[in-house]
């Protein structure tokens, strides 16, 4: 196994810990993620192409009342990861293309299947929390450290485990599907990216506009001026 | 009986602390012991008897749930309320647990608004204004613009917190923040702007018809589905990446 893809399932561990139970800096989101990795793997562009998809649908995925939101921390390191090792893979254009659609696919499924291990994460911590309480009431104070390093470590452990096993089982399965199918998944990926930045900007815009005005013409004034300084140049 | 006021360094490292609030976060007692692990350098201080400082530790395990950051804020008043408490003052453990639960309730209502609803959005809109124009630091942009505010209040939250008192979310720190809400999303309502002319015109290259064709439906969808909660983005984005494929093979 490369050092490149242990580097990769660290870092998924690294997102698991700094999405929740670690100072909640940002580390996690895909776009940073995306970047180290591109850094790592010698192909920035690449993986920024899956980074930005993933970015906006985790933007636009809220951590807000009882509602357990996708686990865009590990998933926009599988996303980047799958994009970049099946990328690494292929000679030309057209199949790194096809790496950044199930790169992308990869990513979300990932974020998808890693809301269940977040829920049974809060389970053992249900069972961590009454020995933690247990072990106060004996007078053994330190047993609260240990408690939350434990909770770190089993986040840290769970990203990893889950980036591993996602980054390798797409790997062993898809691999082939880059190298013969890369015209049609290029052609996939021309279709979808900018439906899913269509889609999750939209998401974003309604979550800023708030059905207010002069929130929705700024909008449109910042749109048409982005547009006329990048068509006509800045005066 | 008490040890005296809360030095700078103990606040620093109740502070430190709270960065791992949600560590053992769990459907029980939420961020329950987490807020125990945090307030430990204050009852380390207010109460050298072994005994009484268990008993207290104990008390503070008990639920407790707010967004992380500003959880800073409930730090601080309570562990000024603990430092009343060991000091003599007719305060027991319903008081403390009725001013945990007002200040955990406010300053989430207000944290989620500030911090998941529109600072995360807007930071993550400055990275990809970066990011989209091919840039490698879009990613320090958008941690830079989020950790200032979220980094800042973490640190500086206990402080205010310890200084104020149960009323830290007094009007003027709580009209401060709604006006911080209100300017970061017009802010992020241009930001989205400018990153849709980026993406339509990357290096004033103008997109070709099918890409701007497919931007324009994208955002169509997205405004109908952000009007329910169910199925969500990533669910509506899964299966858009299937139809994609499909319309790829069949193409």
């Amino acid at each position: 196994m490369s050092a490149r893809l242990i580097a990769t399932f660290l870092l998924g561990g690294i997102a698991a810990v700094d999405a929740t139970p670690v100072a909640q800096t940002l580390l996690s989101q895909p776009l940073f993620t995306a970047t180290i990795l591109g850094a790592l793997w010698g192909n920035l562009t690449l993986a920024l192409e899956v980074g930005i998809v993933l970015q906006i649908m985790a933007a636009s995925t809220l951590p807000v009342g009882a509602r357990t939101p996708e686990d865009y921390a590990v998933g926009g390191v599988v996303g980047a990861g799958v994009a970049l090792a099946l990328g690494s893979q292929q000679p030309f254009e057209v199949s790194r293309n096809a790496g950044a659609m199930l790169g992308a696919l990869a990513g979300m499924i990932g974020a998808v299947l890693g809301v269940p291990l977040i829920k049974w994460q809060r389970r053992r911590n249900e069972g961590l929390s009454r020995w933690c309480e247990d072990a106060l009431a004996r007078g053994d104070e330190g047993a609260l450290a240990a408690a939350q390093w434990a909770g770190v470590a089993l986040a840290f452990a769970t990203g990893v485990c889950l980036t591993a096993v996602l980054v390798g089982g797409a790997l062993r399965g898809l691999t082939w599907l880059a190298a013969h199918e890369s015209l049609r998944l290029a052609r996939a990926w021309t279709l979808a990216q900018p439906l899913w930045i269509g889609l999750g900007l939209a998401q974003l815009l309604n979550s800023f506009v708030q059905r207010r005005l002069t929130r929705a013409a700024l909008f449109g004034i910042s749109l048409l001026a982005g547009w006329l300084v990048l068509m006509m140049g800045s005066p | 009986m008490t040890e005296g006021r809360l030095s700078r360094r103990d606040r620093w490292r109740m502070a430190m602390r709270a960065a791992l609030l949600q560590a053992t976060w769990n459907y029980e007692r939420q961020q329950g012991l987490g807020w125990a692990w945090a307030l430990k350098p204050a009852l380390d201080r207010f109460y050298p008897d072994a005994e009484r400082r268990r008993s207290r530790l104990t008390e503070h395990t008990a639920y407790f749930n707010t967004q992380p950051t500003l959880a800073s804020l409930a730090l601080g008043a309570v562990a000024g309320l603990e430092e009343r408490r060991a000091a003599g003052e007719p305060i027991d453990s319903a008081a403390v647990a009725r001013v945990k639960s007002a200040l955990g309730s406010s300053l989430a209502a207000l944290g989620d608004r500030l911090f998941w609803l529109t600072l995360r959005p807007v930071a993550a809109c400055v990275g990809l204004v970066f990011a989209i124009s091919g840039r490698w630091f879009g990613a320090l942009a958008m941690w830079a613009c989020y950790n200032w505010i979220h980094l800042g209040l973490r640190f500086a939250g206990v402080e205010w917190g310890y200084r104020e008192g149960p009323d830290v979310l007094g009007t003027p720190l709580r009209a401060r923040l709604e006006e911080l809400v209100r300017g970061l999303s017009a802010l992020g309502a241009a930001l989205v702007g400018l990153i849709v002319a980026t993406v339509l015109v990357p290096g004033g290259e103008p997109r070709p018809m099918v890409f701007q064709a497919a931007l324009a439906g994208g955002l169509v969808l997205g405004m109908l589905t952000a009007q329910r909660a169910r199925p969500s983005p990533t669910e509506w984005a899964l299966g858009i990446g299937m139809l994609c494929i499909v319309a790829g093979w069949m193409r």
